[in-house]
């Protein structure tokens, strides 16, 4: 009987302790793949408490697929001790996913251990504040699901890698086209599209690292865009000898998202910016 | 300023050092090749309406560029080739020194837009100073540029290849303006060792380590974590008789995303080169081709796999998770008398899958490309192109997949006629392209084409020393609701003066463009060229052109109008 008594106050506690932490969270609907990358704008969660009222909590996350199963969960012995203060507080990736303390199994650990990122899927993210030793839940587990894609970056696909324009057709026109970022984000893609020149002396990913681009143009809606070059205006003999035989030309493509800042998912560099490809104005070569 | 006296100095020492060892070029011992050179560049802009910025420059103000590129050979052993390479003014756009205005000497040599090595080599003892570009493989190392020292050894058919140094200093992130990006200091290692002989075989075994500095920046770059990575890459390559050869390589890169994570023993290691950490990937790469070439007939295929986690320090563009295949072939036919081919034919066919890794979002890229020159006779030749690239993905979260197509097929004739006196070249070139976007909500199909014609004449004098040319241009794109079309029409000029030391060329230019129903917009391009050989081995160069665009009412402000200009001028002294 005593148990039961005791049982009972014990749940009433610890209902009137999670009815003090008001918790909440927002995860983007397309998520990028490199959980331990996420910014703010890809998680965020809130929790609030009556001013003055302080508690050493820790966050328990666990990533879920849509049937409920758990592919990862916090390392709650190892997770860090949050003091919270009262009133509202924000917490982000880096302390409610933090790399060093989730723990993934199968397939998913293999697939993060290879390739940084989760496999494209549909998943749940669960989170819920508990106490530090015992681990018992203080507030709601809040869950939230999400597609969690992996960005490809666009690839310059006109002028294709080595190809050689016309000088006369280049002075007027040069059509760009590339693929699009996929899968298809949720935001509407801006696509910068920079072009350099290479100068005499210079390699043409040096060009690219070092000169100002010659066309900057942002482009959404649309992976083509038909630049007026004007390039007689410029000398296209310059850099142009025995070995180099016509100007060389880098360009590439930075994926934007919507609020300008680049899609970072795609390559290690987080630039949002494709792997270049070199075209070329001038004779072609002889047949 | 400081900076810049110095460098004029040494240059003028470089060249009156230079100048001394070319009047001892009739002893044996010594030779020397290569050019010195130094230009100025003027870029002007002027736009109007005032405070009109729809147009931004395109160039440096003012840039003043070096170059000292000799090889100077002691004897029969001993070479020093010299690469120096370098700028006044930074202008980098793209990468960790975007923005960049003041630099201290070590980030100015570690600029990427400027080049110091020096590259003695001894018999088969090579050693490599300052800024070197190597490239050791396809998935090793190739695309990064490094400041630093090493060697290239190769006795009896070895070769022996170490390197290390700085790809970039340590950069202080700001946020502007102007801002700039900042970056860690990074320094990297390469190491290659193999044996080969030329066009029988080679083998080698690279290894390529860059690794980060945490505490070079500060405050840190904030998109970037401090990286570190190590890639080992096996080469075999073996050419058989008659042109055939194999190549294959495979490779394995560790790659740690964020330094500043603690170690993790399950992860990866590769002990001392690299410790694993929380943040530790590890994948592999394979790049491997079989064909034959030959005179008249070359034909090769070309597989290249790239994991999704696998990133190498030395392509730092590279993007992963993909696997493509190309088939290549080139022939010659139609033999005629005098014994050459009248008819080449250059083609392709190849298709990359992205996201491989993935079974919902691998995209899939088709690519065809065909072209096909005859020579009919002394007077006829016609070139047809033809180039298809298709990519696809599913449609995922969304009701359609993307789906774009993009078709381009060229015809260009060309017949040349004359007499003793002049040679007429007439040239026509017809293109017709066709790009078809698929929306992936409503799954509508935009249409997108264009025509463009393109003539040109040029009569080439056999009896007087001028060289005209002109072309005529006409182009229009369609697509729902828009219209452009671009009519083009120049001419350009050549001839010798100052019995043959001058060569002289000017262009002008005249585009006419209009979008839909807007008022067609006016440019005029003028530009002209000089080269002047001064002595023998001294030539003096003038570029200056001018490039005038006046909007009609397409944007706002109407009839905003702006002036480009350029004046460069430059010396460039050959040794040899």
């Amino acid at each position: 009987m005593k148990k039961i008594l005791y049982t009972t106050i014990f749940l009433l506690a610890m209902l009137d302790v999670r009815s003090q932490f008001n918790t909440n969270i927002v995860v983007s609907p397309q998520a990028p793949g490199s959980i331990f990358n996420w910014g703010t704008k890809d998680m965020t969660y809130l929790v609030s408490s009556p001013a003055g009222l302080g508690r050493r909590v820790v966050i328990k996350a666990s990533f879920k697929t849509l049937d409920g199963t758990v592919v990862g969960t916090t390392n709650l012995a190892n997770a860090r001790v949050i003091n919270l203060t009262g009133g509202n507080q924000l917490f982000y990736a880096a302390d409610v996913i933090p790399a060093d303390i989730m723990v993934f199994s199968g397939k998913y650990k293999v697939s993060l251990d290879k390739t940084g990122k989760l496999p494209s899927d549909n998943y749940q993210l669960c989170v819920q504040l508990v106490t530090p030793i015992d681990y018992l839940p203080v507030s709601e587990e809040r869950c939230r699901t999400f597609n969690l894609a992996a960005f490809q970056l666009s690839i310059p696909v006109m002028p294709a890698n080595d190809m050689v324009l016309d000088t006369k057709l280049a002075q007027t026109y040069i059509t760009f086209r590339w693929t699009p970022v996929t899968p298809r984000p949720v935001f509407p893609v801006t696509y910068r599209i920079l072009v350099f020149e290479v100068l005499a002396n210079q390699q043409p990913v040096q060009a690219l690292r070092s000169n100002q681009p010659l066309l900057d143009k942002a482009i959404t809606g649309t992976t083509q865009f038909i630049w007026q070059p004007q390039l007689g205006m410029m000398d296209l003999s310059a850099g142009v000898d025995s070995v180099k035989t016509s100007k060389q030309f880098i360009w590439t493509i930075q994926a934007l998202d919507q609020q300008g800042k680049p899609i970072s998912d795609g390559n290690v560099n987080g630039d949002g910016v494709s792997e270049p490809a070199i075209f070329r104005v001038g004779k072609k070569e002889e047949k | 300023m400081n900076k810049k006296h110095h460098l004029l100095l040494l240059l003028v020492l470089l060249q009156f050092t230079a100048s001394a060892q070319d009047s001892t070029k009739k002893q044996p011992p010594f030779k020397i090749s290569g050019t010195i050179g130094v230009s100025y560049e003027h870029y002007g802009l002027s736009r109007k309406p005032t405070g009109w910025t729809g147009f931004t420059p395109r160039k440096p103000w003012n840039q003043l560029r070096f170059n000292f590129t000799p090889t100077m050979q002691f004897g029969k052993n001993f070479s020093l080739p010299v690469n120096f390479n370098f700028a006044t003014t930074p202008t980098n756009f793209a990468g960790p020194y975007t923005g960049i205005g003041k630099q201290n000497l070590g980030q100015f040599i570690t600029n990427p837009m400027n080049s110091f090595g020096l590259n003695p080599k001894y018999k088969w003892a090579e050693l490599l100073l300052g800024t070197q570009y190597l490239n050791y493989s396809e998935l090793s190392t190739g695309d990064i540029g490094v400041f630093g020292a090493g060697v290239d050894l190769r006795p009896k058919g070895y070769f022996i290849k170490f390197f290390t140094g700085l790809s970039q200093q340590g950069i202080n992130f700001f946020t502007g303006p102007p801002a700039t990006t900042g970056a860690y200091k990074r320094t990297n290692w390469m190491f290659s060792l193999g044996k080969m002989k030329e066009d029988k075989y080679e083998f080698a075994v690279n290894f390529v380590k860059a690794k980060d500095d945490s505490a070079s920046a500060s405050p840190p770059p904030p998109s970037v974590k401090p990286q570190e990575g190590f890639t080992m890459s096996l080469v075999a390559k073996t050419f058989f008789q008659k042109g055939w050869y194999v190549k294959v390589e495979g490779a394995q890169s560790l790659y740690t995303k964020d330094m500043t994570l603690p170690l993790d023993s399950s992860k990866s290691s590769f002990k001392p080169f690299i410790k694993g950490n929380t943040s530790t990937i590890k994948d592999y790469a394979g790049d491997a081709g079989i064909g034959k070439k030959g005179k008249n007939f070359d034909i090769g295929l070309k597989l290249k796999y790239i994991g999704a986690g696998f990133q190498t320090p030395g392509y730092p563009f590279m993007l992963p998770d993909r696997f493509d295949y190309t088939l290549n072939t080139r022939f010659n036919a139609w033999k005629s008398k005098s014994g050459t081919h009248k008819m080449n034919v250059v083609a392709s066919l190849g298709k990359r899958v992205n996201n491989v890794t993935s079974n919902t979002l691998k995209a899939e890229q088709f690519i065809a490309n065909l072209n096909w020159f005859t020579q009919f006779d002394d007077h006829f030749s016609l070139n047809v192109s033809f180039n298809n690239f298709g990519f696809q993905t599913p449609g995922g979260i969304n009701p359609y997949g993307i789906k774009n197509v993009s078709n381009d097929f060229g015809l260009n004739p060309s017949y040349t006629w004359g007499n003793d006196k002049v040679i007429h070249l007439m040239s026509l070139n017809y293109n017709y392209s066709k790009y078809d976007e698929r929306d992936v909500l409503t799954g509508n199909i935009t249409s997108n084409n264009t025509h463009t014609g393109l003539l040109t004449y040029v009569p080439t004098f056999l009896t007087k020393d001028l060289s005209p040319d002109f072309t005529v241009m006409y182009f229009r794109n369609t697509l729902p609701l828009f219209k452009l079309t671009l009519i083009t029409v120049s001419s350009g000029l050549s001839m010798p003066a100052l019995k043959k030391k001058l060569n002289l060329r000017g262009q002008l230019q005249y585009n006419y463009s209009k979008t839909n129903s807007y008022k067609n917009n006016n440019n005029l391009i003028a530009s002209f060229n000089s080269d002047w050989k001064v002595t023998k081995k001294l030539t003096w160069s003038t570029f200056i052109s001018s490039n005038q665009f006046k909007y009609g009412d397409e944007i706002t402000p109407n009839n905003a109008r702006y002036l480009e200009s350029i004046i460069r001028t430059g010396f460039n002294y050959r040794f040899e």
